[in-house]
């Protein structure tokens, strides 16, 4: 991505590139072990384009990058290789399944006078390896969520199913992500939770339980508000990359007619039933259509042990969503189960959502400037990031001081201890990360003047206010 | 375990670089599955390997184990240097868990940083810089350079014949010693009127074409004069400096004089000075005399200037302010909390530390972590404060001064920012005696009736 800002009054540009997918690609060496099968190894290469002896010398330049790093230790080979113009992400998913991602270095483009060609300056420090290596991991969970591991695949159908799995998944997929708008999050990969007072959330708990109990073929529900979870009965790590789905990609497509006013109504061709404002988003758009076709996406959980695959069945009231793992369709039998008790949740949650807003106050500019994760149950907070789409996580701060997050998690990540740096930056910035028992939890702090003890005295009444049960260093 | 030193030197047979990469520009999958059979758990855990080979793959050194077993890793290396470059690009390093791999090319010699010290890939750069520069002090960059292009396959182990453990002394000084990181040099605490008067010593004692005195006493530096006319030209880097002590260490001798060729890379890279190394003090051998001349045949005249020194010093008794230095205590500024510092005027070449052996190496680690990310080249910082386990430490750059401190783990924000001031304002005051202010003022030789010529004419060859 390229963006341009006027640095010379003379009218000559200086270019800013963003980081951006050079190429990805998916190989395992024992496919193709002996000279001359080099083009077997090679499951899958963005972009398609590439002649295929260049993609065997790219694939031949990681085998033997990690080959050489084994020489130093065998069980932790090479995780990123960095040169001048591009950084690889190498992340090996499977046993001897290896993805690679080359990512093109941030670089900036100095216009020269004379007609001489523009220099060029690579950015190499602007990238961190801990956030893109965690993008990386993910393409893989997201595969997995939709297809199983590489493995199974290989087994059902060998190469071929396997290769073809890859494609369709990743041609599509790769074009959703955005390099440019990476950071600390997505080493963390957390959950928003949305907090609830104890009646509702019980309140909640029966319906699931409802649910689950009159509809045998019901496994997993997750509950959902808006894009904070409340519930779920998943496993942690399927949660966390199926709500990464649920939020990045099928709450957005969904949402748009609803973004032009909260409260409403539906508009009518969605709305099959006015007895209730409930509608699947995945499965059937119109339940009074019996001619219509409709399927479930199906996702893959709990790969590590009983490896299931199940439907999955995003049924929303409103802002309310009931995420559900089935095995066939029945679908009218939810809708006509599920709708009305929803809606009538719908309203005390809304209440308490209103309540909860209240309390934090209006959301134009937060008060306090933090990230917060907890290791232990994925939760996550941030003030800074403003929305989260697919295409962009906007945030309030400047991507330096974004930059300097990563920097003190990937210090934090170095021992397994409680600690807490405090760092000035150049523009005056404080920036405070303190670690304690699994949680992180990072402050921006725009006060110029202040010292350390001032710093650290505003810092401890964040925590007092929001962190209460808390126990952060001094 | 045969990871000894090779004593095979220049009669090794080496593979044309054409077999490391086949005519397709592939990798044979064989070759890099070669590495694996060779290397022993003991030389795998190993903190840090360095090693330098030539661009045609030829191994030079390498800091653990025997080069010659080491020739297919080597290869593998410099085929993966020359791979990227086909590409139009340029390797710069490798990440995984445990290591860091840092690739440096200057001319035709390759450098290969293996480490398991979480430095930044940029420290680890530097050092593998220092590094040529060694190589350099010892040959001279452009003799280096013209031997490369006569003879591409050169085996350079000829020239460096017995200087490896040149280059293992500055590794493992790199390793022990702030000063590289800092890029000062450490001093001797004098009161400014001793330092003068050694200084006068040194300046009276003069030859034609000396151009340089160094006084140095425990690995400290003393005094330090130089030739009027070279302080017009150019500046002596702290990085010399610490080639030339390096250099002295290593050739490790005690009575008696030397005099050896040396060349200070960043002073003038393609000539060589003469110096002539003697200890003022055996046979404990603690203060060393360095006098540096560009003329190969002056060492009587040189040797002449060292016997002046020595009536004078002992005339004045001068050894004994050297001994009696007062090597002060953090205790006596009341700083309970405080541990240790290292405290660097930005202007000036010198730093200080207090703690025992150990310690201070092991604080290297972190105090370099966070040298690396106040000096970051794309998000610098001016201060951090870090809290942890066993201690609190604190990096802080401003535009006078750059420093490092480590307190005690419980120490509070509070003691800890008091603690500071009272040690900056005892620096402060201290800092006379502190440091050597060689460029603040220019330094002049007693005039002698001596064709004086400038260093950069006269290059040897």
């Amino acid at each position: 991505m390229l963006m341009i800002s006027p640095r010379m009054a003379s009218g000559m540009q200086e270019k800013q590139y963003t980081p951006s997918l050079l190429s990805f690609f998916i190989y395992n060496p024992k496919f193709g072990p002996r000279e001359g099968e080099e083009e077997k190894k090679i499951l899958f290469y963005h972009p398609i384009e590439i002649e295929k002896n260049e993609k065997i010398r790219n694939v031949g330049l990681c085998e033997a990058i990690v080959q050489f790093t084994r020489t130093f230790s065998p069980t932790n080979p090479a995780k990123s290789l960095h040169t001048q113009k591009n950084r690889q992400f190498f992340h090996e998913a499977e046993e001897n399944y290896w993805m690679v991602m080359v990512v093109r270095n941030p670089m900036v483009e100095k216009p020269n006078k004379d007609g001489k060609p523009p220099t060029v300056e690579y950015q190499e420090e602007e990238i961190i390896d801990s956030v893109y290596g965690s993008v990386l991991q993910q393409c893989y969970c997201m595969y997995k969520l939709f297809n199983g591991t590489f493995s199974r695949a290989f087994e059902a159908g060998g190469v071929e199913l396997l290769t073809q799995k890859l494609e369709k998944f990743f041609y599509r997929y790769l074009q959703t992500l955005h390099l440019q708008s990476c950071d600390l999050l997505d080493v963390f990969g957390g959950i928003s939770f949305f907090p609830l007072d104890k009646m509702t959330y019980l309140k909640i708990q029966s319906f699931v339980n409802r649910v689950e109990e009159s509809l045998s073929l019901v496994k997993y529900t997750a509950f959902l508000y808006n894009d904070q979870l409340i519930w779920s009965g998943l496993e942690q790590d399927d949660m966390r990359i199926l709500y990464k789905y649920l939020t990045t990609s099928l709450f957005p497509r969904h949402s748009e007619p609803e973004l032009a006013g909260r409260d409403s109504p539906l508009r009518p061709e969605v709305a099959g039933n006015l007895l209730h404002y409930g509608r699947f988003l995945t499965g059937p758009a119109n339940l009074k259509d019996p001619d219509a076709k409709f399927r479930f996406p199906r996702i893959f959980v709990n790969t590590e042990d009983s490896y299931e695959e199940l439907h999955l069945i995003v049924y929303k009231v409103r802002e309310r969503v009931n995420v559900m793992d089935l095995n066939r369709e029945f679908c009218e039998q939810l809708d006509s189960l599920v709708g009305p008790q929803l809606t009538l949740l719908a309203s005390d949650i809304c209440e308490q959502f209103n309540i909860n807003r209240r309390i934090s106050g209006p959301e134009k500019e937060p008060q306090f400037k933090f990230i917060y994760f907890n290791h232990m149950n994925l939760a996550e907070k941030s003030t800074i990031h403003m929305r989260k789409t697919a295409s962009v996580s906007l945030t309030s701060v400047h991507p330096d001081l974004m930059k300097i997050l990563g920097d003190i998690n990937c210090d934090f990540a170095r021992v397994n201890e409680d600690e807490e740096i405090i760092v000035k930056a150049m523009t005056d910035y404080w920036v405070v990360g303190k670690k304690s028992d699994q949680r992180e939890l990072y402050v921006i702090l725009n006060q110029k003047n202040a010292n350390l003890i001032e710093v650290n005295e505003e810092v401890k009444r964040l925590c007092a206010t929001q962190f209460n049960n808390i126990f952060f260093l001094d | 375990d045969n990871m000894h030193r090779s004593d095979n030197r220049g009669s090794w047979e080496f593979q044309p670089e054409d077999t490391l990469t086949e005519e397709t520009g592939n990798f044979p999958s064989t070759l890099a599955q070669a590495n694996f059979k060779i290397m022993s758990e003991s030389w795998r855990q190993h903190r840090k390997h360095v090693f330098v080979l030539s661009e045609a793959g030829k191994p030079i050194y390498s800091r653990y184990g025997n080069e010659e077993a080491l020739s297919s890793t080597m290869g593998v290396m410099m085929a993966l240097v020359s791979f990227v470059q086909a590409g139009g690009n340029m390797i710069q390093s490798i990440f995984s868990d445990e290591h860091t791999v840092v690739f440096l090319q200057k001319g035709p010699l390759v450098f290969v940083s293996v480490s398991a010290t979480r430095q930044s890939e940029q420290q680890l750069r530097r050092e593998l810089l220092h590094v040529y520069h060694q190589i350099v002090s010892m040959l001279t960059q452009a003799s280096i350079n013209r031997i490369f292009e006569r003879r591409k396959n050169f085996d350079l182990r000829r020239l460096l014949f017995g200087s490896e453990k040149v280059l293992d002394g500055l590794l493992d000084v790199m390793d022990s010693d702030p000063s590289f990181m800092l890029s000062a040099v450490q001093c001797l605490p004098l009161p400014s009127s001793s330092r003068d008067a050694l200084s006068h010593i040194l300046q009276k004692a003069i030859t034609p074409d000396l151009v340089f005195s160094f006084l140095i006493a425990n690995n400290r530096l003393v005094s330090v004069v130089q030739e009027k006319t070279v302080l017009e030209d150019a500046r002596l880097k702290p990085s010399d400096l610490h080639l030339l002590f390096n250099l002295i260490r290593a050739s490790a001798f005690q009575a008696g004089e030397i005099w050896m060729p040396i060349c200070l890379p960043l002073f003038n890279h393609d000539c060589y000075f003469y110096a002539y190394v003697a200890y003022l003090d055996p046979p404990e051998c603690t203060v060393c005399l360095v006098l540096l001349s560009t003329d190969k045949e002056a060492f009587y005249a040189v040797a002449e200037c060292k016997r002046k020194i020595e009536e004078a010093f002992a005339s004045q008794n001068a050894l004994q302010w050297v001994a009696n230095t007062q090597l002060y205590y953090v205790d006596d500024i009341s700083v309970a909390n405080l541990r240790h510092f290292l405290y660097k005027p930005s202007k000036v070449l010198d730093h200080h530390r207090q703690l025992s052996q150990e310690e201070r190496i092991r604080l290297l680690d972190p105090y370099r972590n966070m040298h690396n990310r106040i000096h970051s080249t794309s998000r610098p910082l001016k201060l951090i404060y870090h809290s942890a386990g066993k201690e609190t430490l604190l990096a802080w750059v401003t535009s006078k001064f750059e420093m490092f401190a480590c307190f005690t783990p419980l120490v509070t924000k509070k003691s800890a920012i008091s603690e500071l001031t009272k040690l900056l304002r005892w620096i402060k005051k201290e800092e006379d005696r502190l440091f050597i202010f060689i460029y603040a003022f220019p330094l002049t030789f007693q005039s002698q009736p001596c064709k004086r010529q400038s260093v950069t004419q006269n290059v040897k060859k």
